[in-house]
């Protein structure tokens, strides 16, 4: 039943290394590693299914299992939760899955210098229910809070809803072990020591490692901030009668200077037509609301409730109605389970059918989101004419700074795909569309992704674009590091590092 | 590099399309949520940490085998990982938001129900579910027993000396788990009942229940052990089945209703509500006090399959001298004793470990006792229970209400 193209002695070997029962070739343990949510062209499952699966236990086997890939010249892809929205943990060229998901230990618990260590398997929610009795948190909060696992967090550089006041994975991540391209374990931080929030010696390595997207290395250990866990948590949604006064009243908002703002939301008007559409938990609002705002706060009692005062004048100062407490904490509540909001759409006939929900994520200037926002929509409805397998779902921007909700934001535009109908055709149009939406992105002043990663067919074409120099660094990074192109291979584009005239 | 998978690739499905008419929209469901918010809860998923025994998995799947990308071959063994508990339905996005309104709710736990026939259909079997179900099949009772046949003349043993009658309009149907292994569990329900002057009688022949071979694939058996029950009931002018462990409940209510249809004209009625209600009303009077800290064990049947998980504290809250500390039946939805499903008898050490980390949560409340309403899990608890340093006795439900009550137990 076990087929792979790999050889049965490697195969041996890493039942060697990580142990019998923890070596899998069977179809089903690979064809179930090959995809994560991101869209996925499910007609073309087998291209991208890995050899053999691993689920090592210790960083030791970890390097054992990447230096055996090395002598061998067998691609590694490393997979933690599978829940991202790039391909990251998708093998593009088979090989050995690194699966860590059995390394989820919580190792130590340090409530003196406020820092907890952990394996990159383990899920923040889970974390967060052993961290509770000792009234801290690790306040690292996605959409996918109950089932992301803190070795993808640190893969794709993610980012937290609440991080305009506690920041986002890579603030949060004060250092790890990482196993290289060449299987060295090494620790990297902002400098040395594990627990040293900001160190000024050598290069800021942790960076280099963050957001990766599993092409230079696998993480083994994790040690992180921990805050106290917040006494008090204020939401309040605001209704606008149009998306430029919502956008103004955003800005106003997001720049109050309010130390306890964890977050300012913005729903386009399209979100609210497809919420009163289709999304049956939203709770109905008066048609005259053509767009809202969400905002959040979390501290000390006494700090939240004298900043709320001031949240609550200036959303009303600028022409927002305040639209009540049970969608203000009941909505804000439900924020992970609705990730994805109702996993369906509609054909243009009015159809219901199941759609997996994709959303593009540009990090883009407060500035450009209203122009930002017209040809996002114009690209979107383009694919609809075209496709009935598309919808579009409206667009959210979320404020993207760490510590401080200001400056640029997640813009998000969420587009219904009917997965099941997946052909090249349309696949081929999905890919252009894309890219088109990454350019619009750049064009503005932006960046391709605030949170998932760029590597995804499309988009990747326009990485070398948004870094310009940076690019040829990253090759030489990458070509550096891993001089065999066994980690990852296909991701990013890096396989050019290795094309002839490259240095 | 992916040239091993070459000759499986996308080709012909090895579904049936009643199969997959039934399914395929469940699993596209699944399939393009991506979510997998089912995950950590999952008591399984949360020790293997294997990917292939998530419901995610179970739904994928289909479309890969549709897809013809996975054959029958390929996929079988993936669902004898799941206790059918019911928690991944509960967490699923699917369930949560869009169920009331489309009438749409994941069915992880009938898939995986599904999937195993099929495997038992095309002859792929699990050798300790083969065996099992054989034996239940020869005796007419899970062997339960270690070994040693559960014989049908030994079905009523537990009743001795407690003069219960047969037949009558209320019937006691006693779980396998019960009858021959946690006899203290049906004679603590029958002396309650007696002291509430209760009438019930038990069965002439009573088979088991049929559930279990339903959850391991066997269903032409399960059907054949529904439809033998169902008979005795009649003969015996039942009109009222009084059914006290969680298992049983669920075939009662939702497997024997498939097989009969309106046909079925029999009020089930679970022993822990007919006792919550006893209490309530003060028939049933509690003066005894009892001595312990106990915390309560949501039985997955009852709080996750059948949202039962107030009756139970009622019961407890009303009993004197006891200190319960409750945990939330929803922080339960992620517990298991991994009783369930017949995932035991498969793969024991893994559901050693999911009881083990059960009663590693109990203990760290420090309590002595934990409470449960469900005789298949109180063996597995006091398995790992009696392992700690601080031993933790499990107790059922009933045994501790019949302290309570002044009877005696055993």
């Amino acid at each position: 039943m076990a087929v792979t193209s790999l050889s049965e002695g490697l195969v041996d070997e890493l039942r060697g290394i990580c142990g019998h029962d923890y070596v899998f070739t069977g179809r089903s343990a690979r064809f179930n590693r090959a995809r994560v949510p991101a869209p996925f062209p499910v007609h073309r499952w087998d291209e991208f299914v890995p050899d053999a699966v691993v689920l090592p236990r210790a960083a030791e086997q970890v390097s054992e299992v990447v230096k055996l890939a090395n002598r061998h010249r067998v691609p590694i892809v490393p997979r933690a939760g599978g829940t991202g929205l790039t391909d990251g943990a998708v093998p593009l060229n088979g090989g050995i899955l690194v699966d860590v998901k059995l390394m989820n230990e919580i190792k130590d618990i340090d409530l003196v210098d406020r820092t907890v260590t952990v394996g990159p398997g383990i899920n923040m929610l889970k974390l967060n229910e052993e961290l509770r009795r000792h009234g801290v948190i690790y306040p690292d909060n996605p959409a996918s809070y109950p089932c992301s696992l803190v070795g993808g967090r640190i893969g794709t550089s993610g980012w937290s809803l609440i991080g305009g006041r506690y920041g986002h994975t890579r603030d949060l991540v004060i250092s790890f072990q990482i196993v290289l391209p060449t299987g060295e374990i090494i620790e990297v931080g902002d400098g040395g020591g594990r627990k040293v929030r900001k160190s000024s010696t050598g290069f800021q390595l942790k960076h280099l490692f963050m957001g990766h997207q599993g092409t230079l290395g696998i993480v083994t250990e994790a040690t992180l901030e921990l805050v106290p866990r917040p006494e008090a948590e204020f939401s309040a949604f605001f209704a606008y009668p149009d998306y430029d006064t919502a956008w103004r009243s955003t800005g106003a908002l997001a720049k109050s200077g309010i130390a306890t703002l964890a977050g300012v939301v913005l729903f386009d008007e399209r979100k609210l037509a497809y919420l009163r559409r289709d999304d049956e938990a939203y709770i109905p609002q008066p048609p005259e609301v053509r767009s809202v705002v969400a905002t959040a706060m979390y501290g000390n009692a006494d700090e939240v409730r004298v900043g709320a005062k001031r949240l609550m004048r200036i959303g009303v100062e600028t022409g927002g109605n305040y639209l009540g407490d049970e969608i203000s904490h009941g909505d804000w509540a439900a924020r992970h389970d609705r990730y994805a909001t109702p996993l369906h759409g509609r054909l243009r006939s009015g159809q219901v059918v199941p759609m997996s929900w994709h959303c593009e994520d540009a990090a883009i200037p407060y500035s450009a989101l209203p122009k930002v926002r017209e040809e996002w929509h114009a690209i979107a409805d383009s694919l609809m004419e075209r496709f009935e397998m598309f919808d579009d779902w409206g667009m959210f921007a979320y404020t993207n700074g760490p510590y401080k909700p200001w400056g640029d934001y997640l813009t998000e535009i969420d587009i219904g795909i009917w997965e099941m109908q997946w052909d090249d055709e349309s696949w081929a149009a999905w890919v252009q569309a894309k890219k088109d939406i990454s350019a619009v992105a750049l064009r503005y002043g932006g960046s391709i992704t605030a949170c998932h990663g760029a590597s995804r067919e499309g988009e990747v074409d326009l990485v070398p674009d948004e870094l310009g120099g940076g690019w040829e660094v990253m090759k030489k990074v990458k070509k550096a590091l891993d001089p065999h192109n066994v980690m990852n291979p296909g991701k990013y584009l890096l396989d050019e590092a290795y094309e002839e005239g490259e240095s | 590099m992916a040239d091993g998978i070459a000759p499986g690739a996308q080709g012909e499905s090895t579904l049936t399309p009643e199969f997959l008419d039934e399914w395929r929209n469940a699993a596209y469901n699944c399939y393009s949520s991506g979510h997998k918010f089912c995950r950590e809860v999952c008591p399984v998923m949360q020790v293997t940490r294997d990917e292939r025994h998530t419901p995610t998995t179970f739904h994928a799947n289909v479309v890969a085998m549709e897809k013809g990308f996975l054959s029958l071959d390929d996929v079988a063994e993936d669902y004898v990982n799941c206790t059918q508990c019911g928690a991944c339905e509960l967490r699923c996005p699917n369930t949560l938001f869009t169920g009331d309104f489309y009438r749409f709710r994941t069915r992880t736990v009938d898939l995986v129900k599904a999937m195993r026939s099929l495997a038992v259909e095309a002859g792929i079997e699990q050798p300790g579910w083969k065996e099992w179900n054989a034996l239940t099949d020869r005796y007419k009772n899970e062997p339960v027993l270690n070994g040693q046949p559960s014989l049908q003349e030994n079905v009523a043993d537990w009743a001795q000396g407690l003069d219960l009658p047969i037949g009558g309009e209320t019937v006691l149907f006693c779980d396998c788990e019960a009858a021959f292994y946690r006899t203290s569990l049906p004679r603590a329900v029958a002396r309650i009942l007696k002291h509430v002057g209760y009438e019930f009688g038990l069965m002439r022949e009573q088979w088991c229940c049929g559930g279990p071979a339903a959850e391991m694939g066997y269903a032409e058996q399960a059907r054949r052990f529904a439809e033998h029950n169902v008979a005795d009931w009649r003969a015996v002018g039942a009109k009222r089945i009084l059914v006290l462990d969680p298992h049983d409940y669920i075939a009662f209510t939702e497997d024997y209703p498939a097989y009969f249809g309106d046909e079925l004209d029999f009020e089930f009625v679970l022993v822990v509500e007919l006792v919550a209600e006893l209490v309530n009303e003060g028939k049933l009077q509690l003066t005894q006090p009892i001595e312990r800290v106990v915390t309560y064990h949501d039985a997955c049947r009852l709080n996750k399959r059948k949202g039962i998980h107030k009756a139970p504290r009622d019961i407890l809250r009303a009993i004197p001298g006891l200190t319960f500390k409750d945990v939330d039946h929803v922080t339960q939805w992620s517990y298991c004793s991994g009783a369930g499903a017949g995932f035991a008898i498969e793969r024991p050490e893994v559901a050693a470990e999911i009881a083990r980390r059960r009663v590693d949560k109990a203990a760290a409340l420090e309590i002595d006792t934990l409470v449960s309403a469900c005789a298949w899990s109180e063996r597995p608890l006091t398995e790992q229970g009696g392992k700690l340093e601080r031993p933790i006795e499990v107790l059922d439900l009933m045994e501790i209400v019949a302290q309570a009550a002044g009877l005696e137990v055993g």
